[in-house]
Parts: C-alpha cells; structure tokens; sequence
C-alpha cells in the first residue's frame, strides 16, 4: 500500500465518518440556531438511536453478522428501521423539547443546558439499566461487496452510509430553504420575536427542529451501527463531542456550516488517526476547536443568524 | 441483578454488629437500623438467629459492580460465593460459617471504577473485624490504592485479575505494603510474564517478525502492551509502530489502514474488550488476513458476543494461568457444569482464579483451625504465605511477594465452535499451549 | 405548613440575635465535625467523610467559575487533575533523574533525596505535602488562566464546550506522558503528608482532618470573596455583562479571576486527594467527574457557598452510604415479605440515573438549588410600601455634596460616525456638553440615539470621529476604563443585576472607586474593611436619595421591583459610581406622569449640585424643564439643535416625527397642549 492509496483509504474512512458527524452535527445546530441553546442530550438520543434500530433490526429477524440480504426486502427492512429509529427519537427530542426545555424557555442563564446534561444522563442510564453494559453486534444485513482500486477498498456499506447522509441532507437543505415551515424556522432562528408577530407559531417551529435534530441523530445511531456492526451505551459521549466541535467548526447555526464541519472533522480523525497517531487524535481536534473558536468564533461559515446579545 | 439473586449471603453484611463483641461501637448501619423501624429490624432478625450457632468469618470482595465491567464482576462474585456456598455445605472450616461481601469499587462520581472508593473499601473491610480476608479488585488502579490499607490492617487480599507488576514489585514494598509482609496474592500472573510470554509465542511459534502494537490507554492494557514490546524488541523482532486506542472512541479505521499499509505480520493489542471488541471488528474488515493477538482482556464473553463471528475468528489471546477452564480435567468440568447450572451463565477464566481466590483462603482458614489457632486475619495472611493448595488449576502457592509461583502463560486462539453457545468463552477458545517463558 | 414548622421550631432560638444564631450554628457544626472521629471510630467512614471532604472542596472551587461568575465550565477536573499530578510527581518514585551535585541545594532543603536502586545514585522529589498545598493552588492558577485567557471572549455556552474539550484533553496529556507520569498505569507510591515527624501513613483520621481544614478554609475564602468587591464584580458579570463593564468591571481580569481562584481551589483539593489515596491514574478525571460536580454546585444552590457545601456532602455520602444502605434495607425487606422483585433492586447501579434526575428537577422546579444564594426577603407591609410623590427634587442631599466646578465642555462629541454593516447608525454627529450643562438627545425611533450612548461608552466601535471627554479621548477605550474616567449611564431598557439587591447594585457601582482586590478580601485588611463600610454608607446614602420608594428595599433582588423603582436604581448604580457625567437613557420611560415629575425634579437637584447630565427623553416637558440645549437625531444625523422651544418649533424636527400629514395638525394643537408627548416608545434598538 502506498502513501497515496493509505491517503484515498483514509479519505473514504474519513468521508463515512465526517457524514456520520454531519448528521449529529445538524441536530445541534438546528437547536442551536432557534434557541441558542448546547443540547447536550442530543449525544444519548444519537447512542439511543443505535439501540432503537439495533432492536428493529433484530425484530426483523436480522441478527448479528450471518442475516444477509438483497435486493427488494434489503432495501425494505432498512428503510422500514430507518423510519422507525427516526420517529422514535424524533419522539423523544419532541418530548425533550415540549416537556422539559419549554417551561425553561423563558429562563436565562445555564438552567436549560445543564437539564439536557441531566436528561442525557437519563437516556444514558436507562440504557445501561435496561439493555446492559456490553458491547452489542449490530445486525449486518449487508452482502459483503466490495469494490477494489489496487489496495483501496471500497465497500458497500460506505455507499450505503454516503447515499443515506446525502438523501437526509439534502432533504434537510430543500425543508430549510424551500417549505414554510423551513423558512418559518431561518425566521425564527433571525428573531423569534419579529417571527411571532409575524405569525409564525413560533413553538411549532421549535418542537419541528428538535423533531428533525433527533431523528437525523437517530438516522445518525442507525448508520453507526451499521458502519461498525457495533453498539454500545457508551457512544453517545465521544460522537457526540465530536459533532459539536463539527457545528462549530462549520459556524453554529448554520446548516451547510455543520456538513462542512462534520466532513471535515471524520477527515481529520482519519488521516491525524493514520499520520500522526490515534493517541493524540482528541488533542487535535479539540485544539482545533479551541483556535477556531479563537480566531473565527463564527465558524468557517458563519452563523446563519446574527448574534443575538 | 444476576448477582444478588445468586447468593443471599450478599445480601446480609450488616448481620455482624450483633454477633461480635463490638456493641459499644456506633455503626452507621446500627444508627441507620434504629432509624429504619419495624420492618427492616425484622428482617434482619430472621439470618441472625440461623447464623447464631457458628462464628460468622467474614470475606470481602471487591470488585467494579457498576458500568462497563459489571459483567465481570458478576461472573466472579458467582465464582466466589460458589466456593463459599461449598465450603458452608461441607463445614470446611468446622464451628466457622462464611459469608461473603460485596464491596462495589465503581462510583457515579467516576463513571466507572474508582480508586477512592477502592481505599473506602479497604478501611470498611479493615475496620470491620469480622473480616478475616478479602477478594478482588480487577483493576490494578484500585488495587494501588487498597493495598496499603490492607497491609496496616493485616488483610490479606487475593486478586484474580489484576496484573500490573508494580504492586507486588519489591521495589515499591514500602508504597503498597508498609508494614513490610506480603499483602496483595494473586491467584494470576502478571504483566511482566503475560505480554513477553506471548511477544516469545508469536516470535519463535508463529513466526512473526514484524509487529504492530496497539493498547487501549488502560492501566493493564498499556502495562501489557509495554512489556510485549520490550520482551519483542529484546528478541530483535521488527516493531513497526506503536498506538493507543481511545476505548470511548468508536472508528479505530484510521490507524487499522495505516497498520495495512504498512502491513507487519502481526498485530499485537494490549487492552480490555471495551475498545477489543471495537478493534476486531474493524481488524476483521481491513486486515482479516493477519495474525491477531491480545492478552487476557481480549478472553471474555463480551468480545464473543460484541464482535460476534466471524470478526473474532483467529484472535490469538492468552491466560495469565495454566489453561484449565473448559479442559477435560474431571474437577473443571464438574465446577463448570454447577457454575451454569447455577447462574445461567459460563464461567469464563477469571471465574476459574477468583474460585482458586477463594479456595486459597478457606484452605487457609481450614489449615489454622486445624492447628488449633483461633482464625483470625493475621493467622490466614501468614498461612498464604506458606500453603499450597489443590485448585482448578492445579496447585497454587504463592512467592514472597504474593504473586502466584506458577508463571504459566496459556495460549488461545478463537475458533468457533457451533455445537456450543457462540459466546461462551469456555468453549470458543481453543487451547494452543503454553507461551515459552522467557 | 413548612414554614410555620420551621417557626416552631426556631422558636426556642427567636431571642438570640441572628448573628449570634449563625455564630451558635457554626460552633456546634465545627465542634460536631471536629469530634466526629472520637465518637464514630470506623476508619472506612472517617474515609468516606475525608473523601467527600474532597469533593465539597472541588464544588466550592466550581461555583467560585460557574456559581459567582457565571462561567459555565464543564471540564473542571482537568485543575483537579494537575494538581493531583502536581504533587504525584513531585513525591513518587517516578520522575529520578541520575543525581549530581547541583542537586545538594535542594536536598539540603528538603525538596530532593539522593536514594539507591541499585545502579547511580537517583534524585527522589519529596516535596513536602504543606508546600504542595499553597503552591498547587499557583500552579494550577496559572493553568486556569492559560486556559482561561483564548476561550473568555467566548460567549458562555461556548465557553462550556470549549473547557469541555480542555477536561479532554489533559488527562490524555497525563496518559501520553508515561516518563513523567507513569502513564495509564497511574502514579506508584505517592508520599503520605507528615508533620513534625508523624506520618500519616494510611489511616484516615488525620486525612480527615486535613480535609476539614481544607474545606473551612475554602468556605472562609469563598465567603470573604462572596461579600466583597470581588464577588459582587463576579456575580454583575454572571448577570448582565454589558451592564457589568459599563459600571467599571473589567470582564476580562475578572473572568480570569475567577478560573484562577477556582482552578486554585481544584489544584488544592488534588494535592489532598492524591495523598489519601497514594495513587492517581489518568482515567479519574474523565467528563463524568466535572458534570457530577456540577451537579453537586446546582443541587446546592449555584453561587451559595453552604448551598454547595451541603449539595455536594449529600451526593457524595448518598453514594457511598445511602444507597447502599438502602440497598441493603431493601433487600433485607425484600427476603422478609418474599418479593424476588425487591430482592434485587440495585439502587446503586441506579446512582447516575438519579444524578441525572436531580439535574432534571432542580432546573425544572427548584433553578436555586437547595440553599438558595439570594434569600428571599418577606414582602413589605403596607405603610412601607406606601410611597408619596415627593416634590422638590432630592431628600437628604447634604449627603452626597456638590460637584467640583469646572468650566469648557466636559464632552465633546465630534464627527462620530457608526456603521452596522450597510446602515449608518450614526452620521458625523457634533454635540457639545458644557461642565455642568444639561444637554438633552431627541429624536423619533431608530434615531440612532441609544447609538449615541453605546458609542460613547464604549459598547459600540465608531467609524470615525473623536469623543474627547474632559479633554481625553475616550473611543478606544473599554467601557470599564471609561466609567473609572467619569461617565456613567443607564440603559433603556433597563439593565440591572437582576437577581443581586437593591443594595448590591447600588455596591457593583462604585466598583471602580473602589481598591479590595482578592487577597485584601481573604485577609481582611483593615483598610479593606474600612473601605468595605464606607462603600455601604455611600450606597446607602444614594439610595436614601430616593426617599422610601427604595430605603425599605435595600435587601430586596430587584427582579421583584416596581417598574419605576427599577429605573430608580439604576440612577443610584450609576449615581454612586461618583460619575463626572450622567448618561440616562430614558429615565422616566414606564413612569406615570406623577412618578415622572418626581423624577425630573430629582434630576434637576443633581444639575443644582453641578452634576453634567446627557439626557434622552421623549416626553418634551421634561426635557424643557430640564435642558438647556436640545439635540434631534434623525437616521443617525443631527437634524436641529438649540434651546427646547426652539427646537419644538423646526420644520425637519416636527417632519422627522410626524411626517408632512401631520405638521398642520401639530401646528394647531401645539398652542394649548405644552406638555404633549410627542412620541413615545420603547422600541429604540
């Protein structure tokens, strides 16, 4: 192997990393960008996720790596545990958003952030309590093709991540830019005063990105799963930072802000992974958040809303 | 949850207030029981009067109940109130009645094990008198901070699982056991045998000479992973880099491809299951063809059923002890029929040293009592020293340092086995010998 | 119910002052905690209340960050981590480098020890543990300010993930750095403390006493920097930041201030905790530990010293006594009645779980913690809250004295130009304020006016031009610096502390004119002290200038205000600043015309004592009662100025308000309607 096809290797890693980040990314952002707000439960519903569609998966039959599929009922099942996993946690962030963060809307300070770090630590609990500490197999209904370029290997499940990121993607760019409700929450993220008078149900908005920011996590978790054929409680916590650090490379608040960061984050990840060493990997990036912060707080996009002070 | 159910003997620390001559000792239990009204008092009265006859020994154990390692933490708390449970049945040690204790070393603080709490334990154990020996910890962290405890107490701890050599290193007597005496047994070996043993084993069996070490940032992983490393480089053998695993992190890719690239013969990982079960998976996928390898950690259910066949198939692994779990030795197979027969689940090898622990110390008692000595803390530490005992692995005893004489590395490689449950590390294992000790 | 019990109960102890109460309290808590190992001698609870010793230590230094300065710091472990390995180091056998005779000078301190393994003679650090304690408060300081000082710009929640990533990173640091720390496999064999030639080896009484040192030492600092100039500047930046600078606290050195004596805090408490224990490892400062801290800080009460201190001895003892008792208790009960099911509850697998569930309910229902930091005050009856319009400006105005008289013009306002992006807020705006003048700014909505005030202040970067205030310029300069040069403001909307005191806000203005920094307050100086008791006359005093609309108010948040006595303190705030000039922003914005009268006379009286006032203002009357130059702003340029009649009269000012349509109109009412209010709002952005 050489040092150009350990580079193409790493940047097919990196790409199905950084799109598994994207999606984690997005949820943060579209929080971010409407209530200003770190949602740090959105790293359990993402590890949450994972188990959801792990148990979907395992309810269709599919268990642990010798269930293979093609064809029509593959296509079938995945999209049916997709759907499931993301109205789940979709549910779950709605009832994050409804039940617990609106009486604190209104509250200033830290209040609301340090309840999602209360409610991240339930989901990760409830978790550990009812599904058990251990590692769990993911269900690979996949057949193992591969693609080969020299030494390079291009495997099927990488596709599969690609495609699914980019559908959801791009579904999530055509609903910002294009439907009401979409510009309802740019509006909202603008000024939420300005877009109630105007008459934008300014709740509905919320609950809507707290709906899209935990189903795409939960699309997020589903794919991890698949990409590693492995789940566990403990996911949540370094994913989930990692995803943050990609919002605010890429400018909190900003939705193609967040695509950017999150590609480049798995990019990172990956060739600071096989140049330099594993060990220092969370050095890297969270020094990289650190002197981003510093010099360009607004990401490399820029915030989608204007500084709300 | 498996663990309270399986031995009721967990479930009565607190009994002894009563029975020892210590009444004029505030307990906080004892307070606590006042407080707790009719019901509890009940409750408690009903084991005091079936224990009443016999003088209670107690036994502590220690180990991480909470997070990542409770699983095995409970397949050696089984192991150990089984040989309890045996010993009672039999009257090993007649007029005594053992009763074991559950310390949990884990605290939501920490998340996962932790070494304060480790020390709390010690003290509870050392200051509660009824306690004649003790069991555990896994993690050499915690056993860091217990062992000096344990030595002003004149304690006697036995671990069946952690391996780091620093503690029973003479070199750091004064540290972790300052009233001079060894303190801390092992019924396994320790690092400095496990990692080199295996570095001779892949060099001179299986003929690697180049390889690639990975840890996963633990105590016993990297402590491994560095002993491998000095024992391979010291056999001129080609190492091709080294690298942490971050266990928390989930895409171990990045550095498997560079592993590719550079493509050693081997690959060498020191480190638990948690980040184990990650790697093989990912190994599995880009380097399927290599020879794999990892220590004792890579030994466990959880691996077996996290990476799931075929990922794991081929890891080499090894056992700080002579191989004897699932082997055909009549004493091993009975205790691993009852073993599952009991708690529904198999024993794995950390079940087998825990259950030596135990017999090691009731050996102990039983030998002392016999020579007509009160059983007492001191008397069982100071017969440890000395005895020799008939155990699942064969005869145990222990050096001067508390490390067990027998430095057997045992060799094992994964091969499925379907007549059996795929995640049963007794019989996915197959035996491949013992390493060449160096 | 609950108070009538407490009432009750407190009965026996009504007549005794409440001073000597707390004093009474105190006393019986330290003699309690003092004798505590005698009459409970279990050596593994004695541990487990040194242990929780620590942790109430590391809470105290966390709420110092989060809980007084409203930094949300979500990577606190890292400070505990270094000092841990601070004296970890320093003490084990880890780090020995091959002996010389450069080392003899230390040794002969005591700071080295030439040992033997075998092989050269080794240098063995033995760095006394009553050393490491103050100096890894240093140490750790300074790593909180090098952490500190990129990410204080930072918004908050920022700041949260970017000490977040720090927590990360410094025990992988730790970890990668095997040479000096021995790595993941964790220190071997740090020393014990000793003192006067007594070891304390591994028992856990002495520990524990050291503990309890520790803690009262903290508790005292954190109260002495509570009461003071240092913590009522921590608590305005936790409440309002823009505020905080305009009335002279440098957000920086303060925020810095505040990781710093909070990682000292830290740094302490790891000196502590690695000599119990003898061992560290990397794995013991993970995320976990600085979020379960900052569980313990907001059970507590965020900001309230014995808030935190009960909040995080309850934790850490429902951890290692409670639930496991109440396992225990339960399982016993479970084996009495037969249930299988009670038999195996495991309430400590449950720990996090029921963190967790804390943090959810204390932000859903109890946001102030257990011991809340502000205490409510009971309401006022009816004769003090009974307030009467009072005429004729100022009471008790013999108190605060006149102001130097100066001549020229105190401000000079020339060219200023402001931009946001493509809108010109201000256009090369003159306006000229004599010593002693009142000036007033008028102007329709979006006028730029409160640009005016920013711009001068310094909350807002000009484009261009000069301000020169007493001849000095001040753009450039940061807002607290132009407030210690004299000028002080108010804001439009409003901007108080809201959850501090009448009497607190009044404090954080005289901010500037005061000295105590940190250490003054821990000692209590003298001089400290004395200037701590003129500080609270003068507030008092300048609150006493509003007669009762305030006095009965000293103790009460300002949340709980009147609309109109809101604005009343903010006068004070800045009044008590001892401003050369005042800067209001729509003082009498929200007042009936009765309250706005008053306000205007009391305006007044301040101009008779010589005070130079800027004003903005809607209402018209009370702008000619009191101006005696009149500025109109208009989409940020100055359409008219002169004397309030004349200024009434312009063409471009009544079009700029009301447009062509409504000139004639204006015209015809304005003969008999002298005190209409041309435009009011609020809405000026």
């Amino acid at each position: 192997m050489t040092v150009y096809d350990l580079a193409l290797q790493q940047l097919i890693n990196g790409v199905s990393l950084g799109s598994m980040y994207a999606l984690l990314a997005l949820g943060f952002t579209l929080v971010y960008g409407i209530l200003e707000l770190i949602n740090f439960s959105h790293f359990n519903v993402f590890m949450v996720g994972s188990f959801v569609a792990f148990y979907v998966l395992e309810g269709f039959g599919v268990v642990g790596q010798n269930t293979i599929m093609t064809g029509l009922p593959l296509v079938g099942v995945l999209l049916a545990a997709l759907a499931v996993t993301m109205l789940v946690t979709g549910g779950i962030g709605i009832g994050i958003e409804r039940f617990l963060l609106r009486p604190l809307r209104s509250v200033k300070g830290p209040a609301a952030m340090i309840l999602t770090i209360g409610v991240s630590y339930v989901l990760f609990n409830i978790i550990v309590l009812g599904a058990g500490a251990d590692s769990k197999n993911f269900p690979n209904p996949l057949p193992p093709i591969a693609f080969t370029f020299g030494e390079v290997v291009l495997r099927m499940r990488e596709i599969l991540i690609w495609i699914i990121s980019l559908v959801l993607m791009g579904g999530l760019t055509y609903f910002v830019g294009y439907t009401k409700l979409g510009k309802a929450m740019r509006a909202t993220a603008q000024d939420p005063e300005a877009a109630r008078m105007m008459g934008i149900e300014v709740d509905r908005v919320i609950m809507m990105a707290f709906f899209l920011g935990s189903a795409l996590a939960g699309a997020g978790g589903m794919i991890f799963g698949l990409y590693y054929n492995y789940t566990s409680f403990m996911i949540g916590f370094s994913a989930g930072l990692r995803a943050f650090t990609a919002a605010v490379l890429g400018g909190i608040g900003n939705v193609p802000g967040a695509m950017l960061g999150g590609m480049l984050i798995g990019l990172i990840e990956a060739f600071s992974g096989a140049f330099i060493a594993t060990a220092w990997t969370d050095v890297i990036i969270f020094s990289l958040l650190v002197l981003v912060l510093v010099f360009r707080p607004n990401g490399l996009l820029g915030r989608m809303a204007p500084d709300k002070s | 949850m498996l663990l309270q159910m399986a031995c009721p003997a967990a479930s009565l620390p607190g009994t002894d207030n009563d029975n020892k001559g210590e009444q004029h000792m505030i307990t906080r239990r004892s307070t606590f029981k006042a407080a707790a009204g009719v019901a509890a008092a009940a409750a408690l009265g009903l084991p005091q009067h079936a224990l009443a006859a016999d003088k209670i020994l107690k036994v502590g154990n220690d180990n991480s109940f909470t997070g990542a390692d409770a699983q095995a933490a409970v397949r050696i708390a089984n192991a150990v109130h089984m040989a309890f449970d045996e010993a009672n049945a039999d009257n090993a040690v007649p007029g005594y009645k053992w009763v074991v204790e559950n310390f949990d070393d884990a605290t939501a603080t920490a998340g996962q094990y932790d070494p304060a709490q480790g020390a709390i334990n010690a003290r509870k154990m050392v200051s509660d008198p009824s306690i004649v020996a003790a069991l555990g910890p896994s993690m050499s962290g915690v056993g860091k901070a217990m062992s000096p405890i344990l030595s002003m107490g004149d304690l006697a701890i036995i671990t069946m699982a952690s391996t780091n050599p620093d503690i029973t290193d003479p070199k750091f007597a004064r540290q972790y056991r300052p009233k001079g005496k060894a303190i801390y047994f092992r019924t396994v070996t320790t690092d400095a045998y496990q990692g080199p043993n295996m570095a001779n084993y892949m060099i001179e069996v299986l003929k690697a000479k180049s390889i690639y070490i990975l840890d996963d940032s633990g105590a016993y992983g990297v402590g491994m992973a560095d002993a491998f490393e000095a024992q391979a480089k010291k056999k001129g053998c080609n190492i091709m880099g080294r690298d942490r695993l971050d266990p928390k992190a989930a895409d171990y890719t990045a550095v498997l491809t560079k592993i590719k690239a550079l493509n050693p013969d081997a690959l060498y990982y020191g480190g638990v299951g948690q980040a184990g079960t990650k790697l093989a998976k990912q190994a599995y996928d880009i380097i399927p063809k290599m020879i794999k390898a990892g220590g004792d950690g890579m030994v466990s259910a959880d691996v077996l059923q996290g990476a799931g066949f075929p990922a794991v198939q081929g890891w080499y692994a090894t056992q700080a002890s002579p191989h004897v779990a699932g082997s055909s030795d009549p004493k091993v197979v009975a205790f691993t029929k009852k073993y599952f027969d009991t708690y529904k689940m198999y024993p794995d090898d950390y079940s087998i040293t825990a259950y030596d622990a135990a017999l090691a110390i009731i050996a102990s008692a039983k030998k002392v009592n016999a020579e007509g000595k009160p059983v007492t803390r001191s008397a069982i530490r100071d017969m440890l020293e000395k005895i020799e005992v008939p155990s699942l692995q064969g005869l145990v005893s222990f050096d001067a340092n508390g490390d067990i004489k027998d430095h057997t590395v045992s060799v094992f490689q994964i091969e499925k086995d379907d007549k059996f449950p795929l995640n049963d590390p007794g019989k996915q294992y197959a035996y491949r010998g013992v390493a060449p000790q160096s | 119910m609950y108070s009538a019990t407490m009432q009750m109960l407190g009965r026996p102890f009504a007549n005794i002052p409440p001073k000597a109460r707390q004093a009474l309290g105190l006393v019986t808590l330290a003699v309690v905690l003092l004798l505590f190992p005698y009459f409970h001698n279990n050596d593994a609870d004695i541990a487990s209340m040194a242990n929780a010793g620590a942790y109430v230590a590391l809470a105290l230094g966390l709420n110092i960050v989060v809980g007084f300065a409203g930094l949300l710091d979500l990577g606190y472990a890292a400070f505990f981590a270094i000092g841990v390995y601070y004296y970890g180091v320093f003490t084990a056998y880890q780090v020995m480098p091959v002996w010389s005779s450069g080392w003899a000078p230390l040794a002969a301190v005591g700071l080295v020890e030439k040992i033997n393994q075998g092989g050269p003679d080794l240098v063995h650090f033995t760095l006394s543990f009553w050393l490491a304690l103050p100096t890894a408060a240093l140490v750790t300081s300074f790593f909180g300010v090098c952490f500190g000082a990129p990410t204080l710009r930072l918004r908050g929640d920022y700041l949260a993930i970017v000490t977040l990533g720090f927590g990360e990173i410094v025990p992988i640091v730790f970890r990668n750095s095997d040479s000096i720390t021995n790595g993941a496999a964790g220190l071997n064999g740090v020393a014990s403390p000793s003192i006067f030639g007594f070891d304390f080896g591994v028992d856990a009484t002495p520990y524990y006493y050291v503990g309890l040192f520790l803690v009262a030492l903290l508790i005292y600092v954190s109260i002495r920097l509570r009461d003071g100039r240092v913590g009522r500047a921590w608590m305005a930046i936790r409440e309002d930041e823009t505020a905080a600078s305009t009335m002279g606290v440098n957000l920086v050195n303060y925020k810095l201030l505040a990781f710093a004596i909070g990682a000292g805090f830290a740094g302490m408490t790891g000196v502590y905790y690695v000599a119990i224990l003898q061992t560290a490892t990397p794995d013991m400062f993970n995320f976990n530990v600085s979020a379960m801290l900052l569980v313990m800080v907001v059970l507590g009460g965020m900001g309230s010293v014995w808030g935190v201190v009960v909040g995080a001895f309850l934790l850490q003892i429902m951890q290692s006594w409670l639930l496991p008792d109440l396992n225990w208790m339960l399982h016993s009960i479970g084996e009495l009645v037969g249930s299988v099911w009670l038999q195996n509850v495991d309430m400590v697998k449950s720990t996090q779980l029921i963190f967790g569930v804390i943090l959810v309910f204390m932000m859903l229902f109890r946001r102030d913690g257990l011991i809340p930091a502000t205490r409510k005050t009971p309401p006022l009856d009816m004769i003090q809250q009974a307030a009467q319009v009072q005429r004729g400006g100022f009471v008790g105005m013999e108190k605060i004295g006149r102001w130097e008289q100066r001549s020229g013009n105190a401000l000079e306002v020339k060219d200023v130009t402001v931009r946001f992006g493509g809108l010109t807020a201000l256009d090369r705006v003159n306006i000229v304020v004599p010593e002693g003048g009142v000036v007033a700014v008028i102007g329709p909505n979006g006028s730029g006016k409160s640009t005016l005030f920013n711009v001068i202040t310094g909350l807002v970067p000009a484009d261009g031009g000069s301000i020169l205030f007493q001849g000095a310029e001040l753009l450039g300069l940061a807002p607290h610096t132009i407030l210690e040069k004299g000028v002080a403001r108010t804001f439009q909307n409003i901007r108080l502390f809201p959850n501090l005191t009448v009497l607190e806000n009044v404090l954080i203005g005289q901010h500037a004119r005061l000295k105590t920094g940190p250490l003054g307050a821990v000692l209590m100086s003298p001089a400290g002290a004395a200037e701590e008791k003129r500080a609270r006359q003068w507030a008092v005093d300048i609150i006493g200038l509003f007669g009762n609309r305030l006095a009965p108010r000293l103790a009460q948040t300002v949340l709980g205000l009147s609309y109109a006595n809101r604005r009343r303190v903010e006068i004070a705030r800045a009044l008590a600043s001892r401003p050369k000039i005042l800067l209001l922003d729509e003082p009498t914005a929200g007042m009936n015309p009765n309250e706005t009268l008053e306000l205007a006379e009391q305006i007044k009286s301040l101009h008779d004592l010589g005070l130079t006032i800027l004003l903005i203002e809607h209402k018209l009357d009370v702008v000619t009662r009191l101006a005696q130059n009149v500025v109109v702003l208009d989409h940020g340029e100055k359409i008219a100025e002169g004397p309030a009649d004349v200024v009434r009269q312009d063409e471009e000012v009544l079009r700029a308000y009301l447009g062509r349509a409504g000139r004639e109109h204006v015209a015809a009412v304005h003969a008999k309607a002298a005190e209409t209010t041309v435009a009011e709002g609020t809405g000026d952005a």
